[in-house]
């Protein structure tokens, strides 16, 4: 089956700026993408490019087997809910609709108008006088009625309020469920994604620092507990992500693809982690990194860890 | 996507075809009185008839109206290009909804050839109306004042406001497109549009095709509207306004020096002794003494390649910045 996603060095630069450097990704069909970061760490960027809104400066990048934006079939498997969703605020609801019938030749005009109805939009309202929550509505209907294959959402949830959030990716989810698409979703809260995403990708300093499905990423990333200077040296093949050490332990959260930790380590002194501590053990790898190389930008926020 | 860009230019059409409405009903009721004037002046006063006269008449009553309505026609394209073009692009770049667009399935080619020439056609649609309403109205005196030529009405007139109108709004949108903010394009698009409206005039047009360089002898005849014996210091014999002599042409040269036979600028010294204070009887006086002197003019039967070559002109201009959009475009935002 084609991926979703393959790119190769794929990177985006503004003038010297990086906003997205080297990354190098295959996703395949049928998963739902959290996509994770920081503001600022490059997932818009990511995104965009994605969708074919913007033109990587180097590298390849292929979506569902072709270049992003190349034709108008291939912008026909693509639904992208811009960050913000923009909406023309002149144009009504029920414009925004035929807007979509018109320009879509695979649109589902039951599908948007069901949706419409569900979530209490009046197809007379001018999209410029709709709440976030509305015109969020609104946006993720045009994207879905063209029936794409992959659904792409970029901080679909960040304007509005908690309350608000979890309703609305909940709606998503089973909405998604019934349209059988590929998605990806990004946002600057693991608590908003971890709930319904099956694949994961953290992006970082505009770098990818991990991407992989969930489970066998929960597989692969253990916590190790030991008296300080038993795990100085580790065989090849497990790496350490992250290492706390106080005066007489040592606390490890290691990646091991090869299955030798068990060989390593008593199986007393190895937990699971959860998806949380271990995107955190990455974050917080990210910004030692970028707090040691000096002229790097200041403006990147630690990633707020809902729960 | 001919009905979204009709769905959002909407409101902007109607203020176009508002202001064309009433511009033609002002322009029509010109048109009726300038040929009342005509057919009193020149066609129904029988042997009273005077060509000169009716010239003074019309010139007299009309040339301050005629400016305005020319500067009105000059105006609309300007108008077009920030208004029209300048938020076609700029605005959805502006509100972000270039992001909702883009991914409709309809390439990003497509989508700004379907805006670019629904706009730029209906520029030129509106640009066109106008003009043909001024050529009409104006028409009787165009007729008698032959001076159709001249910088302040060669613009506003026929062929050359349908180019105006093409290159003022497709400028307006790759202006929008680089800018990317509604304001600042528009004001940036009447600016560009201004400079040209100087710059064509002063450098380009007088040099589209090379000027007739013509050698008049001074005669009794001659008719000239300054005659100069220099000031105090500069003795130099010059002559102006010899333009009326060469009906409908394009006189480029202003004052030009008076030359006597072996090509020297004639002084006060030289027709001092003519000059005693009866103009007539000293120009003829003048005369006898085998002057010539050197004018440079496009000739009347240069206008229709003229409007052509400037209309062209601009459309080319305007194609350019068209392909640059649609190479932008396609390379998408940044």
């Amino acid at each position: 089956m084609t991926p979703v996603l393959r790119s190769d060095g794929l990177t985006k630069r503004y003038g010297r700026r990086p906003a997205l450097s080297d990354a190098t990704l295959s996703i395949p069909a049928g998963r739902i993408v959290g996509l994770v970061g920081p503001n600022g760490a490059g997932k818009s960027t990511l995104l965009s490019l994605i969708a074919g809104i913007i033109a990587p400066t180097s590298g390849t990048i292929e979506v569902l087997g072709s270049q992003p934006a190349a034709s108008a079939a291939q912008l026909a498997k693509v639904g992208f809910v811009a960050q913000d969703t923009p909406v023309y605020s002149a144009l009504s609801v029920g414009d925004h609709l035929r807007l979509g019938a018109r320009l879509n030749p695979k649109w589902d005009d039951l599908l948007a108008r069901q949706r419409i109805e569900q979530v209490g939009l009046d197809l007379a309202q001018k999209a410029g006088r709709l709440s976030g929550g509305q015109r969020a509505q609104l946006a993720l209907t045009l994207a879905a009625a063209k029936r794409p294959q992959l659904l792409i959402f970029d901080e679909p949830v960040a304007s509005l309020d908690p309350l608000a959030r979890r309703a609305f990716l909940q709606s998503l989810m089973e909405f998604v469920a019934e349209l059988e698409v590929s998605v990806i979703l990004s946002s600057h809260l693991l608590g908003d994604l971890e709930r319904v995403c099956d694949y994961l990708v953290v992006l970082v300093g505009s770098r990818v620092q991990l991407a992989g499905d969930v489970e066998d990423l929960l597989e692969e990333h253990r916590r190790v507990i030991a008296a300080r200077g038993e795990l100085d040296s580790l065989p090849p093949g497990i790496e350490v992500i992250q290492a706390d050490h106080t005066a007489r332990q040592s606390t490890l959260v290691v990646k091991d693809t090869t299955g030798l930790l068990a060989q390593v380590v008593p199986a007393a002194d190895v937990e699971r982690l959860d998806l949380e501590d271990m995107v955190l053990a990455y974050l917080t790898r990210a910004a030692s990194i970028t707090a040691a190389a000096p002229a790097r930008r200041h403006t990147e926020q630690p990633l707020e860890a809902q729960r | 996507m001919i009905w979204l860009t009709w769905r959002q230019f909407r409101a902007q059409a109607l203020i176009g075809l508002a202001a064309l409405a009433a511009l033609a009903i002002f322009l029509v009721i010109l048109g009726m009185r300038i040929r009342g004037t005509y057919d009193a002046n020149v066609t129904d006063c029988g042997t009273t008839c005077s060509v000169t006269n009716a010239r003074d008449i019309m010139e007299d009553t009309y040339f301050g109206t005629l400016l305005l309505a020319g500067l009105l026609i000059v105006l609309v394209p300007a108008l077009l290009g920030a208004f029209w073009g300048a938020p076609l692009v700029a605005r959805e770049i502006e509100t972000g909804t270039y992001r909702l667009v883009w991914n409709q399935s309809i390439t990003r080619t497509r989508w700004l050839a379907v805006k670019l020439t629904f706009v730029t056609l209906a520029g030129v649609a509106l640009a066109g109306a106008f003009s043909l309403l001024l050529t009409w109205a104006a028409s009787p005196y165009d007729k008698l004042l032959t001076a159709r030529f001249e910088p302040l009405i060669f613009p506003t007139r026929n062929i050359v406001p349908l180019g105006y109108a093409a290159f003022a709004v497709t400028a307006g949108i790759v202006i929008g497109l680089l800018i990317r903010r509604t304001i600042p394009a528009m004001a940036v698009t009447l600016a560009v549009f201004a400079a040209l409206q100087i710059l064509v005039p002063t450098f380009l047009r007088p040099h589209l095709q090379p000027p007739v360089t013509e050698t008049v002898a001074f005669t009794a005849d001659t008719t000239v509207s300054e005659f100069s014996t220099g000031g105090p210091t500069n003795k130099g014999v010059s002559i102006n306004g010899y333009g009326s002599a060469v009906p409908g042409s394009w006189m480029l040269s202003g004052r030009v020096p008076l030359l006597d036979a072996a090509g020297n600028q004639a002084t006060r010294d030289t027709i001092d002794g003519c000059l005693k204070g009866d103009f007539r009887r000293d120009m003829a006086c003048v005369a006898q003494q085998n002057m010539h002197f050197e004018v440079k003019y496009q000739p009347a039967s240069r206008y229709w390649t003229f409007q052509w070559l400037e209309f062209g002109a601009y459309l080319l201009l305007g194609g350019l910045l068209a392909g640059f959009a649609f190479w932008r475009v396609r390379r998408g935002l940044s």
